[in-house]
């Protein structure tokens, strides 16, 4: 008996479909399921249905609130941050040419660093009064002291600080993705553009960066996501203080259902944070990936 | 090369300047930690700190790697991220396959799905997926922490090998159909070949996946099992932090897959900009 096309395909995606079933769509169904409950964290301990009990507690905590404004500040800044350095090293490479291979080379070398090692690295390079940093900075005169700037202490500046691995970890994606972008743009287009006059500031707004569009977005779309997901980066440096002014979504959820025993709260907490991140995934996939509908 | 490249004399070394300058800063943070890892164990703690080691010596390696559980943590990240790609790569290559060639609904659907996975943020799904991989007995072992790694591999791996599939002209197929090759013989034995090299490049994505991975690691594995990411974290104590040894380890940890970008880069960039510049 001979297949059709179709059943074959079928076939050949079954084994990756189980998979992803078993170990990403039922722990999700049961993590849902958790939210409705109030559970002891002793393995076998008791479960009380609540409704919609947890989601109201965890709603109604400014923990909760403050966590996700902070995600949501930390993946701006990240991904900002990327984009702006990456862009300009991208510019930079392209204008210097076929030359800056070796540079190029050098450059993408951050991105093999697991993100805890990053972590605990720049923890290492920012450690307030004996940092290499403020050291370094108070040497050219930048600083007064050394001890002028708690990168990791000061609970106003801490956001920005675990940023720094984050940003320094991924600007290489960054730069050469948008760099093969850039390779990708007729040479033609840019000459015409000059020789209408266009150069620097307008040449890389009105030309360059509308071409860019489609690269521009892919990336920030899967960094933004990336960078929404942090977790062991932030752990690793503060584990999410000085009072919990780097907490973001993923610690406190890893804290409130690890060492604070309240997996149900914690279920609830995902669930509505998984909601918010496939709601933006489905909407960026459909609107601009579209895999598979192109010819 | 296109017409971004400048050419004016006093420009063009005013531009190297500043790529020396922006490529040494990038370097600079991980060639200082392999400074340090270089230095007597007390000078690590200096104040201010030293760029130089005043005596370079391996007494941190030495130390490290004579610690408790991390040479085992080696051999289980090694195994946890071999058994992981394999994983993915047996799942991910006839699926990738079935949804380039055979352009079904239900392919176009799967794939939709499969990047979505990509958006689960690991600590949602990290309870509940402990419980499943303790409920097969496979808690705190490679194999265990390895399934949990390739639900994050698998999804890329599917992505970067429909672009490697798409890459290959349909005629291909049709040529070894004609020869007396079955479908899933014409897969094996002629497609497969012709797409080595972008099962290569998804094999490192989905080895690294692995290899630098933290939270599963952290959930999954207690003792047994522990890989080095945790093993690093570890020399963070209630003391404080021996820099010595962590630097040494993060090291140890990181120079390989560091060489094997350098030494693959060409296809790594293939693999990253797959995908987005195509978009």
């Amino acid at each position: 008996m001979r297949l059709t096309d179709r059943r074959f395909a079928a076939l050949l995606m079954v084994p990756a479909a189980l998979f992803l079933a078993a170990f990403v769509a039922w722990p999700i169904v049961r993590l849902v399921m958790n939210s409705f409950y109030d559970i002891s964290p002793i393995a076998g301990g008791p479960r009380t249905f609540v409704g919609l009990g947890n989601y109201t507690t965890a709603l109604a905590s400014s923990g909760f609130r403050s966590s996700a404004v902070r995600t949501l500040a930390y993946t701006v800044l990240v991904v900002s941050a990327e984009f702006v350095l990456g862009l300009a090293t991208a510019l930079l490479f392209s204008a210097i040419g076929r030359r800056s291979a070796v540079f190029r080379t050098i450059f993408m070398y951050p991105l093999m660093i697991a993100p805890v090692v990053a972590g605990l690295l720049w923890r290492f390079l920012l450690i307030d009064n004996s940092g290499i940093v403020n050291t370094l900075l108070a040497r050219v005169g930048i600083l007064h002291s050394a001890s002028d700037i708690g990168w990791l202490s000061n609970s106003r500046i801490v956001l920005f600080s675990v940023a720094i691995p984050d940003i320094w970890l991924t600007t290489a994606f960054m730069a050469l993705v948008l760099f093969a972008g850039l390779q990708n743009i007729p040479g033609d287009v840019i000459e015409a553009a000059r020789l209408d006059g266009a150069k620097g500031w307008t040449l890389l707004r009105r030309i360059i960066v509308p071409l860019l569009r489609p690269v521009i977005a892919v990336t920030l779309i899967v960094r933004g996501i990336d960078a929404a997901k942090a977790f062991d980066i932030i752990l690793i440096q503060t584990g999410g203080g000085p009072e919990n002014a780097s907490q973001t979504l993923s610690l406190l959820i890893y804290r409130t259902m690890v060492r604070f025993g309240e997996p149900g709260l914690a279920s609830a907490m995902a669930t509505m944070y998984l909601l918010v991140m496939l709601a933006v995934a489905v909407a960026a996939v459909v609107t601009i990936w579209r895999p598979g509908a192109d010819a | 090369m296109n017409g971004l490249e400048i050419r004016r004399p006093a420009t063009r070394t005013l531009l190297w300047a500043l790529l020396v300058t922006v490529v040494v800063l990038y370097a600079f943070p991980f060639l200082y930690l392999l400074l340090t890892s270089f230095k007597p164990p007390l000078e690590t703690l200096a104040v201010p700190p030293t760029v130089l080691p005043s005596r370079w010596t391996t007494a941190n390696y030495a130390a490290v790697w004579a610690s408790h559980g991390v040479p085992a943590s080696f051999i289980n990240s090694i195994s946890t991220a071999t058994i992981s790609t394999l994983l993915s790569l047996v799942l991910a290559v006839p699926a990738a396959y079935a949804i380039t060639r055979f352009r079904t609904r239900a392919g176009r659907f799967f794939v939709m799905l499969a990047l979505v996975t990509r958006m689960v943020p690991p600590v949602a799904v990290g309870i509940p997926l402990s419980s499943t991989i303790s409920s097969l007995h496979l808690l705190d072992t490679p194999t265990g922490l390895a399934i949990a790694h390739t639900t994050i591999s698998l999804p890329l791996s599917i992505w970067l090998m429909s672009s490697f599939f798409e890459a290959v002209p349909d005629e291909l197929d049709e040529a070894a159909k004609v020869d007396g090759c079955s479908r899933l013989g014409a897969l094996w034995r002629v497609v497969i070949p012709v797409v080595s090299g972008g099962m290569a490049v998804t094999a490192i994505f989905a080895f690294l996946a692995s290899w630098n991975e933290f939270l599963f690691a952290l959930l999954l594995t207690s003792v047994r099992a522990q890989t080095t990411p945790l093993a690093i974290a570890n020399f963070q104590t209630q003391f404080g932090l021996d820099w010595g040894s962590m630097t040494a380890l993060a090291a140890l940890y990181s120079i390989p897959v560091i060489l094997l970008t350098l030494l693959l880069q060409r296809h790594i960039v293939a693999g990253l900009t797959l995908g987005a510049v195509k978009g």
